[in-house]
């Protein structure tokens, strides 16, 4: 167990390291998100609608845009030179490669998801309501899930000729319940809503983000074998 | 099974399958009686929710062939997931199809996010993945492996999609929904409705049985390229199997 929890922490180390090093990656996601700001913007008719009944909504799709970009990019550096084939020689098991990854991408989307947040306060003038807490966990329990699912079908996708944009087609229809209670959450939170009343919705973030950790785990060893 | 069983399975289902959609067609027209609130419209339930169950029934039977599939690497689990998959994908667009039309004479709209008709739009699209990541790899042995863990990780999201679905519902009251059946299902309708449920099930099951048949000698010929001598095509398993005629 404890051999497990130290290759995940090195898997996760190795490419956070990679990540620090290039910036590319979270440049780009943090950039996008910014523009996709930007255009919301435009596309949405201020008169009619007050942004801050929406924001919950907007910031979740520009999330969710995000890590598609972000996550479809989570290979690219195992691409170069075969790389992979060197991760899966070492003797770190599957299961402890793949949550490594997980660990990994969740650090980055939760920094570019701080930015998002920050962005739109900015914008728009929102007010997040008072309890900050409650929503960094229903955040970081839908940002689990997302990565959870990115990172196993990020490996499918790197490995087919569709690449990236084969990624939104697998992730998103499996990615509804995440933007269901997470934007409900979000969104009553953003209100001013108690905590008591998004309780469900975490538990439900919660139950996605165990079960889909769980099942990549075990499946990330069929997705990488040859 | 052998090809020759598994062509006399495909046969007798499949014709038996098209007898019953028969007489299924003739129950719908002639037979049984017109729902009260709704009218005539309402007879498309009984293509609609048996295409339904027979949809959800495929992606368990991909989901449970794929997981074993992977688990023990024996091909024909793969091709009976695909089969499965097929035949899922069909009976998943017929709900697709059948239910905007019942909906915009019921509803007045085409489409109004129906939890179970948005579920089902969903698994429409967890097909399509199966069915991109299965022909866009290069090697097809991986391609297969991809497809397995669409099929599992999808059916496992199914009920969680529907949770999510219903409870936005809820929170979010749409146009009222007219339960298709009304407070009970009166006699000749519930018998319908298994005529259909038989029919769609049966036609399912005789259209797997020549799809898997036909992925069986797809494999045969495949390994039959190395008798020839040569190299045998890279998509051939090392493992061979021997196949009864």
């Amino acid at each position: 167990m404890r051999e497990y929890l130290r290759q995940i922490r090195v898997v996760a180390r190795k490419d956070l390291a990679v990540e620090l090093r290039a910036r590319e990656r979270i440049i780009a996601m943090a950039a996008f998100a910014v523009l996709v700001a930007i255009l919301f913007n435009f596309a949405v008719d201020r008169t009619a609608v007050r942004m801050q009944e929406i924001a919950a909504g907007l910031i979740w799709m520009t999330i969710v845009f995000t890590g598609l970009v972000g996550l479809g990019r989570s290979f690219h550096a195992e691409e170069e030179d075969q790389a992979l084939l060197g991760v899966l020689l070492s003797p770190a098991e599957r299961g402890a490669i793949y949550l490594g990854k997980v660990v990994a991408n969740f650090v980055v989307l939760s920094v570019v998801e701080a930015l998002i947040f920050g962005t739109f306060a900015l914008f728009f003038n929102l007010s997040y309501g008072d309890h900050a807490g409650a929503l960094v966990v229903v955040v970081a329990l839908a940002t689990v899930g997302f990565t959870a699912l990115g990172i196993l079908f990020g490996a499918i996708a790197t490995n087919t000729r569709m690449g990236d944009t084969v990624l939104p087609i697998l992730i998103v229809p499996l990615l509804v319940p995440v933007l269901v209670y997470g934007v409900s959450a979000t969104g009553r939170l953003f209100a001013g809503r108690p905590v008591s009343e998004v309780a469900g919705s975490v538990r439900m973030l919660a139950a996605f983000a165990l079960v889909f950790t769980a099942a990549g785990t075990v499946l990330f060893r069929y997705v990488v074998e040859e | 099974m052998s090809l020759r069983g598994i062509r006399t399975a495909g046969t007798a289902l499949t014709a038996l399958g098209i007898g019953l959609i028969l007489v299924l067609h003739w129950m719908v027209f002639f037979w049984v009686p017109t729902e009260a609130t709704m009218g005539v419209v309402q007879r498309i339930f009984y293509i609609h929710v048996p295409s339904a169950w027979v949809a959800f029934m495929a992606v368990g039977i991909v989901a449970l062939t794929s997981a074993v599939y992977l688990w023990l690497g024996d091909e024909r689990l793969d091709m009976a997931a695909v089969s499965a998959a097929e035949g899922g994908m069909l009976f998943t667009t017929i709900v697709l199809l059948t239910g905007p039309l019942w909906g915009r004479i019921a509803w007045g709209a085409w489409w109004v996010w129906e939890p179970r008709l948005t579920l089902t739009l969903l698994l429409w699209f967890i097909f399509l993945g199966y069915f991109l990541v299965r022909g866009a790899t290069e090697n097809p042995a991986r391609g297969k492996r991809f497809a397995a863990v669409v099929g599992i990780v999808g059916a496992l999201d199914l009920p969680l999609i529907h949770l999510s679905v219903v409870w936005f519902r809820s929170q979010h009251p749409g146009p009222v929904v007219m339960k298709p059946e009304g407070p009970t299902l009166a006699s000749p309708m519930l018998v319908t409705l298994f005529a259909g449920l038989a029919a769609f099930t049966v036609l399912f099951f005789g259209l797997y049985f020549y799809r898997y048949g036909l992925a069986r000698l797809r494999f045969a010929a495949a390994r039959r390229g190395t008798d020839e001598g040569g190299e045998p095509p890279p998509d051939t398993p090392d493992v061979t199997r021997e196949d009864t005629p």
